[in-house]
């Protein structure tokens, strides 16, 4: 993802006190967002913030890691819940997918 | 393009002559990404994929079509607009602005699916091609507008106001 100049992004949203843990999260698929060169950071913080209910910097970390490592898995959800989110994050324009949850 | 004031929920912007000519441009342009970048899963073997893709196409042809129809509506509505000494005057809500966002991105992403999806290494060459550098050019345009309007939501702008 290409940088971007503006650091800070707080839309005024609930947020989510979700953990990252498998356990803690109904299992079945998950919802990833893959890397591109074209969407922008802080583009892609902000709109997970805004799907997600995050704060920044839980938003950041996974944005970083999209960049990094080339996809990040952003929630653990039921069938439904992981289309709903794959169709929220679409919206924007961001490459995610859902996927069977290996784990 | 310049952050003048925030009003409640109403962001109010100064354009120049120019900046409101682009933004338009850019907005007319919505929307470009074809139905089929978008993909539900690469796994073949999740249930009822074929179904479940098509929902997922036709939830996202109704969110363009609505977005399409604000777009319009937008653009036409008499006092959005103000004439001001330096260009124009004009207020977006929050929600509108997330809205424009989702509108400006789609356009950045098709303008980049039109140059062939290079990869981070690959802009430089398209420069010097006519029809590609247009392409090159709404891509870093709407690009731009992005940024000011996630600076202004975020906050980062506020500094830069005078009034």
């Amino acid at each position: 993802m290409p940088a971007t100049a503006f650091p800070e992004v707080l839309p005024g949203i609930k947020q989510d006190q979700q953990t990252d843990s498998a356990d803690e999260l109904e299992p079945g698929y998950v919802v990833i967002c893959w890397d591109d060169p074209v969407n922008l950071m802080d583009y892609v913080t902000h709109v997970f913030q805004v799907v997600f209910g995050w704060e920044r910097k839980k938003a950041e970390k996974h944005m970083l890691e999209v960049h990094h490592e080339g996809k990040s898995v952003l929630a653990r959800e039921s069938l439904e819940k992981a289309e709903f989110y794959v169709h929220q994050l679409q919206k924007y324009t961001l490459n995610a997918t859902l996927e069977r949850d290996e784990k | 393009m310049k952050l003048i004031r925030i009003n409640g929920d109403k962001f109010n912007f100064e354009f120049t002559p120019a900046e409101k000519d682009i933004l338009l441009e850019v907005l007319n342009r919505y929307p470009l990404v074809p139905e089929a970048h978008h993909r539900l899963t690469k796994d073949k073997r999740l249930p009822d994929q074929q179904e479940n893709q098509h929902l997922l196409d036709e939830a996202l042809k109704a969110q363009k079509l609505a977005n399409k129809k604000e777009i319009t509506a937008l653009l036409n509505e008499i006092g959005r607009f103000t004439v001001c000494p330096n260009g124009f005057r004009v207020f977006f809500t929050r929600g509108e602005i997330e809205w424009l966002l989702q509108v400006l991105n789609d356009v950045r992403i098709g303008c980049w699916i039109a140059l062939g999806s290079p990869g981070y290494k690959q802009e430089r060459q398209f420069r010097r091609e006519k029809k590609s550098g247009h392409h090159l050019m709404f891509m870093e345009f709407a690009g731009g507008f992005e940024m000011y309007f996630l600076g202004a939501v975020s906050g980062s702008l506020l500094s830069e106001t005078n009034e």
